[in-house]
């Protein structure tokens, strides 16, 4: 066993580090995501450059989640990057097909109510989920 | 692709997660390369191959070697 030593900067740690890292950074992007939805209306009574700023700072915490998640993933192992891999792959497919003929339920006059884009958003959440759980099932 | 992975580890008395510590990638994939379920690419195959003192085809066996031990 004494040529196996643990190492200090092993997958499971550099894991739990991403994983904390995307975690704060996904709340505080949902945190500014909510304050640009109502902070116009219940806190500065639609000032446009409180407005830009929050934005602004939506924005920025929107990159840093995305440097999260590709940090996250570029350290993963191959075999959980494959896992990922097939859940990106269904999640794009469906998003995809779903969101292409949602949009064109109003204009064929099959529902009555405007489509919401971010509606896809739920689709590719959980077809996502769907896909990591395929996969893991499949290589355990 | 056939391996030899479970009985090298068990040769050592080594655990999955020790095997999985010392080759830097988590305990499922020692699991699925096991029960044959995932072929590693080839620089884990080296490292393994580093690792055990052994050569690569000592411990993967490729389809080509199974058609002709048949």
């Amino acid at each position: 066993m004494t040529n196996i030593e643990s190492n200090t900067n092993s997958i499971c740690e550099k894991n739990k580090r991403n994983t904390r890292s995307l975690a704060v950074w996904t709340s505080a992007w949902l945190l500014t995501l909510a304050m640009v939805a109502f902070g116009p209306i219940l806190l500065w009574d639609f000032h446009k450059m409180i407005t830009i700023g929050a934005i602004g700072a939506n924005l920025l915490m929107g990159y840093k989640m995305i440097m999260a998640n590709k940090q996250h993933l570029e350290d993963l192992d191959e075999l959980q990057q494959r896992i990922h891999l097939v859940a990106m792959a269904l999640s794009l497919g469906v998003s995809m097909v779903f969101g292409a003929v949602f949009g064109l339920l109003e204009s064929s006059r099959l529902v009555e109510f405007h489509p919401n884009p971010s509606s896809v958003l739920f689709v590719m959440g959980i077809s996502y989920a769907v896909g990591m759980v395929l996969a893991h099932r499949k290589y355990s | 692709m056939k391996n030899r992975f479970k009985v090298l580890r068990a040769e050592r008395d080594w655990t999955q997660a020790d095997l999985a510590r010392a080759l830097d990638v988590s305990r499922q994939t020692i699991i699925a390369i096991e029960k044959g379920k995932y072929d590693p690419s080839l620089s884990l195959a080296f490292k393994a191959g580093k690792l055990f003192n052994m050569q690569i085809e000592d411990i993967f066996q490729g389809d080509e070697d199974q058609l002709a031990d048949q």
